[in-house]
């Protein structure tokens, strides 16, 4: 590399470090953004659920930003097939040339590992990998997990809630943190330089009695036992909720609210044009969703018995697993085989799952670290993964393909 | 307290759990490095299947990462 090129990685590389997390340690940190907060459901793009099924059983039906995002792809991959195909020349232009020299190389590919039911497997591998690919793709573009709308710090105390009861447990009002958005309305983004936005419900907010959550009214706060009281005359309180002096000479004007200074010193300043809450972003990595990948393995299963039965005969395939005629051993062997059926869908779930899943942690974590310059090694990561993880899908979905369309009597 | 427990949980899960395919990619790279120096002309077939055999190797790290996620965010 020449000494510019050198120079510019170098400065890149001081800006981004001086910029984050490590830099806002010195008072520096103008490129931070906060660590977005990391669910692992997914979460509703509206407020209310679409359908409410009123069923425990099902639960209600809610339109999840997943789901959006993979709507998305479809779209993008119905559109795309539908310019290829709609001008199918006998010399290729470009689009065409370009899809054709994907299928054949791909199709080779398909052919190295399932031989002659190459063709016969294609359609449905190929789906895969490119629903999978595209998925995981967009799935990084800017916008995905950082434009949405925010959810009240009600809203968020009751989930908390929720997930308490489950666990037989109380909320600890310290341990839910909220974000401070610049602003109302339905759209909101978190804007870089804004590490410090965070705060925590018990500063501002206190449950009552009856398990309603209520602002704590200006002047008072909530002592160790959760009793309000008036903030003392000449006191205010600091950011871990502490009674403290107000300095002398100071005007009390200046000290908003319950526990805030407005004044760029303070951390955790909320001002009246802020909101606080929780971002729940309108898009999201469809297979960082558990519900997706799960979707995508049983369709593969459902079709790789569906290939299986309809090679062997019923008989011939249930064969493999139900197996009285070679004695009690292989009996055994045919149980095992059942469970065998069962792990793949887990593991095929899981694989998928776990490395989309780990890689937008990934990306939230190098975001906060290494903000705008220092992630872009991470996000070439990140594609490479998300082509791995389409590959790996598309190419066991062939290997389980032709090894369950083998008769049991060949190997 | 509990959450004490889980994070110490987690971080045992993940820490055990990559072990395994630690040792697998390193015993799968340097195989592969052999074969590569013994027919270097089959250099991409190699590299494509050490990739594929890669990628299943780290997926048993990615579950106990699961695990470990699930422990902080979920469990």
């Amino acid at each position: 590399m020449s000494r510019p090129v050198i120079l510019v990685v170098l400065i890149g590389i001081i800006v981004s470090i001086l910029g984050g997390a490590i830099g806002n340690a010195f008072g520096l940190g103008f490129l931070g953004s906060p660590i977005a907060h990391i669910q692992l459901p997914a979460e509703p793009v509206f407020p209310k659920p679409f359908i409410d099924t009123g069923s425990g059983l099902i639960g209600d039906i809610t339109i999840t930003n997943t789901m959006v995002a993979s709507w998305i792809t479809i779209v993008i991959l119905a559109a795309v097939t539908f310019t290829v195909n709609r001008k199918i020349r006998e010399v290729p232009g470009r689009i065409q040339g370009l899809a054709e020299v994907t299928f054949e190389f791909l199709l080779g590919l398909a052919r190295n590992i399932a031989g002659d039911n190459a063709r016969r497997f294609f359609p449905l591998a190929m789906t895969i990998f490119l629903f999978i690919l595209v998925n995981n793709w967009i799935g990084i573009l800017p916008g995905f997990g950082t434009i949405g709308w925010v959810e009240s710090p009600e809203k968020v105390v009751h989930h908390a809630e929720v997930k308490a009861e489950k666990d037989h447990g109380h909320v600890n009002l310290d341990t839910v943190h909220l974000q401070v958005f610049e602003g109302t309305g339905p759209i909101v983004l978190l804007p870089p330089g804004s590490i410090d936005n965070h705060m925590k419900v018990s500063q501002g907010y206190y449950l009552t009695d009856d398990g309603g959550l209520k602002d704590v009214p200006e002047g008072q706060y909530l002592d160790d036992h959760g009793h309000l009281k008036d903030i003392p005359e000449g006191q205010y309180l600091d950011d871990h909720g502490h009674l403290k002096d107000i300095p002398e000479g100071e005007n009390k004007e200046n000290w908003y609210g319950y526990e805030r200074k407005v004044s760029k010193e303070t951390p955790n300043l909320l001002i009246k044009s802020q909101t606080p809450g929780l971002l729940i972003p309108y898009l999201r990595s469809a297979n960082s969703d558990l519900n997706t990948p799960l979707a995508l393995a049983l369709v593969a299963m459902v079709m790789i018995h569906w290939w299986a039965f309809s090679t062997l005969g019923v008989f011939g395939h249930l064969g493999k697993f139900i197996n009285f005629k070679q004695g009690p051993i292989m009996f055994v062997v045919g149980i095992l085989e059942i469970i065998g059926e069962l792990a793949r869908i887990v593991s095929f779930t899981f694989r998928l799952f776990g490395n989309i899943f780990a890689g937008e942690m990934l990306l939230i974590v190098m975001a906060f670290l290494l903000p705008v310059i220092g992630i872009i090694p991470f996000l070439g990561m990140e594609l490479f993964v998300g082509f791995m993880q389409a590959t790996v899908f598309a190419v066991l979905t062939l290997l389980f393909g032709s090894m369950a369309v083998a008769s049991h009597d060949e190997h | 307290m509990e959450g004490d427990i889980k994070t110490i949980g987690a971080a045992i899960a993940i820490g055990l759990g990559a072990i395994g395919p630690g040792l697998a990619i390193g015993q799968l790279a340097g195989k592969a490095m052999e074969a590569l120096g013994r027919n270097p002309e089959a250099a991409g077939e190699i590299r494509q299947n050490m990739v594929l055999a890669l990628v299943f190797a780290e997926a048993i790290a990615i579950y106990a990462l699961v695990i470990a996620a699930l422990l902080i965010f979920v469990a």
